[in-house]
């Protein structure tokens, strides 16, 4: 009877051609592969605020800003205003621009001997001093520009660019970017807003993309090296590897899906993880030939194939298993990643079974490297003598090999309640970033980066509802981390101030009847543009926006502020809905909470499942449980011990750690109880094993690590954070493989392992 | 006398091909007679002005409104006062348009019983929130501009003079809130039938079109627009201003254009 192994040499020609012609296809199309910085994509369709925001720019207009943020001792000096206003009016010239927000561009709405006065903020650059301090009380006065585009002590202005909705980031950046090179000063200048971040972003992505890659394969390479000292060994895992790799990235265009941040963990994570089936082949292979054996070229071949199919395929599906997992992360980025990266290890898992056979069954039978177990070899030795340490450590301590595995998870899981979630964009970036410095300066002096907002409907000439908006904007205003806020109220009041001297009744306040707001109204739209009035009220007068910008971007700070507002609102028939992008911020917090709890269990769940249903014992599933959970406290303690946040790419981990860290555990069990089956007890069965599979279990757990180190060198700190915890906490699985699960074995001699 | 004749002819010959040179006329003349031709001494009128927004919805005004002729042309002095919606009803703008200076205004609110005087340096702002500006509806400074005949042009069956109107520095674009004007002009009585914005950063920005015109001082030759529509090319909202009625009398009395008739409702 044929064997599969007999068909995959029949049909080699057929298998290598079919692999690469794949790999080929799938590899062009990653050319059509176009990146998303963009925040809110990542949130799924159907989330409340993503609604929401996108409803609010549907009724009042978007209003993508990048900030032009100008730093020096006074910025009322001549110089500096000179160079605001060029600033200011060839931003004004730039295509995409929709206009132009800075001290010559807003306005000064003033009541003065009994007049109404409409001018530019800053009219003329002041000549004396005496003019520069009459220029900077005016613009104390003057609440449309004071704590908005200049800071309240006068040492940072704005020149804002409001973008029109259809201008690529892409596009505009650049534009901003040489209007700054273009008008050079001695003042500190930076680049600040939500689309320079994105912008940046997009440009990290991209670098990532075309560093992490390299640095990734020529870290496996010597690896591999280091491994097998041969070609084969070396170029063939590498292959695998690099086809999966072509084949999972062609996948997202393919899918009409984007590249997003964490679509760059991607290529590294197959690039460690991928390589693990085609390592144990290659293992086996140089194993088989060993100097004096007699097999040919095919049944090398054949060999690899038949040992190996079980165990690896096993283990490819638990990876696999893990990573589908991240289906429970509600998050976009998560679910695609997940989806890409179980499509990649699908294709390694079957290119390492058929391709690798395939071309060794071709290629001339190679000189043996390996020596045979009796000969000595340094590094064997080493190794050998570690894991006999380990052997005899584990067969005469187990219990208080597990006691000590449960207090140093216990002193470890104190640290989880330290753990921070926080899905802030500024944090993608290192402290001294200037992305960062600039989000601080709008955080701290220009009124805040990030907004909610909140709709109202109904009558909004009403004076009754105006004189609502106008206490809920007050009332907002006066939490400590709201840096400004605007609504048509403020406008109302802000008319009333220039219509009546500071003694009359209707002064600084909403006036009494419908009439009068309606008129206080004309009179705006005489003196502003009417879309200004538009981001405040709609043409129909039905709805009205409160927005407050917000001094914080901590996410925890965001997600209080976002319950007080729902709780101060939450009976109010007049409000419609909150949004912008602090809400989605918030959002996404919690969903990254809720997606990492699922995720997790699910993982959990479905790997004792796969487990119970390998050894056919629900036992397994329960003991193999035991080092993985502990392995997510390590994970967990230590993020909160070093401070490290939860976020979109931090959330994935454990998933990956689930779905890799339990193949060790599998390959102990597996051979454990073949061991047992050979008739040794159980102390001899556990030293057996840790000094057979155990050579093979650290060599896969390293290549794993090895592998993730190319994250370390990404320009995202959560990425890099993401390389380290994961280095971390396969290193855990490792130990918790090695050495808790044999004692646990020693313990409990659970009856799944014993001989039938 | 053959010589004479001769003569005679050439002279006859040279005045009137002087005379035709002199038909064509410079880019400035052609605007200052474009700002004459509409200049009528005396107006009484009531309007329509039609706000559409991007989404087809709308915003309807009815003003009546009063003009007339000071100081032998330079000063127009406007009463405009909103007659609908009935939220506004009342409310008045007075206004000394000034050729050669800031306008003064002043603003009547019946909800507060208050007359407000408005003091704005800003030309590039909407009138009434509509995509008019007041640039457009108040005779610019000629001075702040260069002009240029661009050729002749048809349009809608009249033929025009077209005519490009640059602002002389960045300081008068900004105040008027565009960097290029092409205007058609009618060749024969200089009225202007079309005209093209370029905004700042030199994109199409809004087009303004006359719908109908009427000849209201005949013995001076004096136009009324009657029907303009201006369209914002960038975000596809449109104003639409048309005279409903109208009535020349170049005696209207003084005691409209005052503070005091401001405030009388």
């Amino acid at each position: 009877m044929k064997t599969m192994a007999d068909y995959i040499i029949k049909f080699r020609w057929f298998i290598i051609i079919g692999f690469i012609a794949v790999a080929g296809v799938f590899g062009y199309q990653i050319r059509y592969a176009k990146i998303d910085a963009d925040m809110k994509d990542q949130l799924p369709a159907d989330m409340i605020s993503r609604i929401n925001t996108d409803k609010i720019d549907e009724l009042f207009g978007g209003t993508e800003m990048l900030m032009i943020i100008i730093r020096t001792d006074d910025v009322l000096n001549s110089g500096t205003l000179k160079r605001v206003k060029e600033l200011s009016r060839a931003a004004n010239r730039i295509k995409g621009v929709d206009k132009v927000l800075s001290l010559f561009d807003l306005k000064s709405i003033k009541s003065e001997q009994g007049a109404m006065i409409v001018d530019p903020a800053v009219d003329r650059i002041p000549k004396t001093d005496e003019q520069r301090e009459n220029l900077r009380r005016e613009l104390m006065d003057n609440d449309i520009v004071y704590g908005s585009v200049v800071s309240k002590d006068f040492t940072i202005t704005a020149v804002i660019a409001v973008i029109k909705d259809d201008v690529s980031d892409a596009y505009i950046i650049p534009q901003i970017e040489k209007l700054v090179a273009d008008h050079p000063g001695s003042e500190e200048t930076v680049i600040g807003g939500l689309p320079y971040i994105r912008g940046n972003v997009s440009r990290n992505i991209q670098n990532d993309l075309q560093h992490l890659m390299p640095i990734g394969l020529i870290i496996m390479l010597i690896f591999l090296f280091i491994c097998f000292k041969q070609l084969r060994g070396v170029l063939l895992p590498f292959f695998v590897v690099v086809m999966s790799v072509l084949f999972s990235m062609g996948l997202i265009p393919v899918l009409g899906w984007r590249i997003q941040i964490i679509t760059v963990i991607l290529p590294v994570f197959l690039i460690a993880v991928a390589n693990d089936y085609g390592i144990h082949m290659i293992a086996r292979y140089q194993e088989d030939n060993t100097p004096g054996n007699t097999y040919t070229k095919k049944e090398l071949a054949k060999r690899m194939f038949r040992t190996l199919s079980k165990p690896v395929l096993i283990t490819g599906l638990t990876t696999m298993a893990g990573m589908l997992c991240l289906l429970g992360h509600a998050l976009v980025p998560a679910e695609q990643l997940g989806i890409l990266a179980a499509c990649g290890i699908i294709f390694a898992l079957a290119a390492s079974l058929f391709f690798i056979p395939a071309v060794t069954s071709l290629i001339r039978k190679p000189r043996p490297v390996l020596s045979r177990p009796e000969d000595p070899d340094h590094r064997q030795r080493l190794m050998e003598r570690l894991l006999w340490f380990f052997g005899r450590l584990v067969s005469n301590r187990p219990g208080t090999i597990t006691i000590v595995a449960l207090i140093l998870s216990l002193i470890a899981a104190i640290g989880i309640f330290r753990v921070v979630v926080d899905t802030d964009p500024k944090r993608y970036f290192s402290e001294d970033d200037p992305v960062v410095y600039a989000t601080d300066l709008i955080d701290q002096n220009l009124g805040g980066s990030q907004n909610i907002s909140i709709v109202i409907e109904g009558d909004i000439k009403d004076p009754r509802l105006m004189k609502k908006i106008d206490s809920l904007e007050r009332q907002i205003g006066r939490m400590d981390m709201v840096g400004n806020t605007t609504s048509i109220a403020r406008v109302v009041r802000q008319m009333s101030r220039a219509l009546n001297d500071t003694d009359d009744v209707g002064y600084d306040r909403i006036p009494d009847t419908r009439n009068a707001v309606a008129q206080y109204f004309e009179l705006y739209s005489m003196s502003g543009d009417p879309e200004d009035f538009e981001k405040l009220v709609d043409f129909p007068y039905e709805h009205a926006l409160i927005t407050a910008r917000m001094n914080t971007t901590s996410t925890t700070r965001l997600n209080h502020f976002v319950d007080t507002i729902r709780t101060m609102v939450a009976n109010d028939p007049n409000v419609l809905l909150i949004g912008g992008i602090g809400v989605v911020l918030s959002d996404l917090a919690r969903l990254v909470v809720s997606g990492q709890l699922l995720s997790l269990t699910l993982a959990m769940i479905i790997v004792a499942i796969l487990l119970m249903i390998l050894f056919r014992s629900v036992i397994a599933g329960l003991i193999s449980a035991i080092p993985l959970t502990l392995s997510i406290i390590v994970l967990f303690g230590l993020m909160g011990i070093f401070g490290i946040e939860l976020n979109v790419a931090t959330a994935l981990l454990s998933s990956i750690m689930i779905g890799v860290g339990i193949d060790y555990t599998i390959h102990f069990l597996w051979r454990y109880r073949e061991e047992r089956r050979h008739g040794l007890d159980y102390e001899e069965a556990v030293i057996k094993t840790l000094t057979t599979s155990g050579r093979g279990i650290i060599f896969n757990a390293f290549s794993v690590i090895v592998g993730f180190v190319a994250l370390l060198f990404s320009g995202f700190l959560p990425v890099k954070f993401f390389g380290f915890l994961v280095v971390v906490s396969i290193f855990s699985c490792l130990v918790g493989a090695l050495v808790l699960i044999p004692s646990l074995c020693l313990i409990f001699k659970p009856r799944f392992l014993e001989p039938k | 006398m053959k010589w004479l004749t001769v003569l005679t002819a050439i002279i006859i010959i040279l005045t009137f091909s002087s005379i035709f040179a002199q038909e064509k006329p410079t880019g400035r003349e052609i605007f200052d007679r474009s700002i004459d031709a509409t200049r009528l001494a005396g107006v009484e009128a009531t309007s329509t002005m039609t706000i559409i927004d991007s989404k087809g919805r709308e915003r309807v005004r009815k003003i009546a409104q009063v003009t007339k002729l000071y100081d032998n042309g330079d000063t127009e002095k406007k009463l405009v006062r909103f007659l609908a919606p009935a939220d506004v009803k009342g409310t008045g703008l007075l206004t000394y348009d000034y050729l050669k200076k800031d306008d003064d205004m002043w603003l009547y609110m019946p909800a507060l019983r208050k007359t407000r005087r408005i003091i704005s340096s800003e030309k590039a702002k909407n009138f009434m929130g509509s995509e008019f500006s007041y640039a457009d509806m108040t005779p610019p400074n000629a001075d702040d501009f260069d002009f240029k005949v661009l050729g002749e042009k048809n349009v809608n069956g009249t033929d025009c003079w077209q005519l490009e109107i640059i602002p002389k520095n960045d300081d008068i674009a900004d105040e008027n809130g565009f960097s290029k004007r092409i205007s058609f002009i009618g060749k024969d009585d200089y009225v202007i039938r079309k005209a093209i914005y370029y905004d700042l950063d030199g994109s199409l920005y809004k087009e303004l079109n006359v719908n109908k015109i009427v000849l209201l001082d005949p013995k001076n030759k004096k136009y009324r627009l009657m029907d303009l529509i201006m369209v914002n090319k960038q975000n596809d909202r449109k104003s639409i201003l048309k005279v409903d009625e109208i009535k020349f009398n170049p005696d209207v009395k003084d005691g409209y254009f005052t503070t005091r008739y401001l405030e009388r409702e």
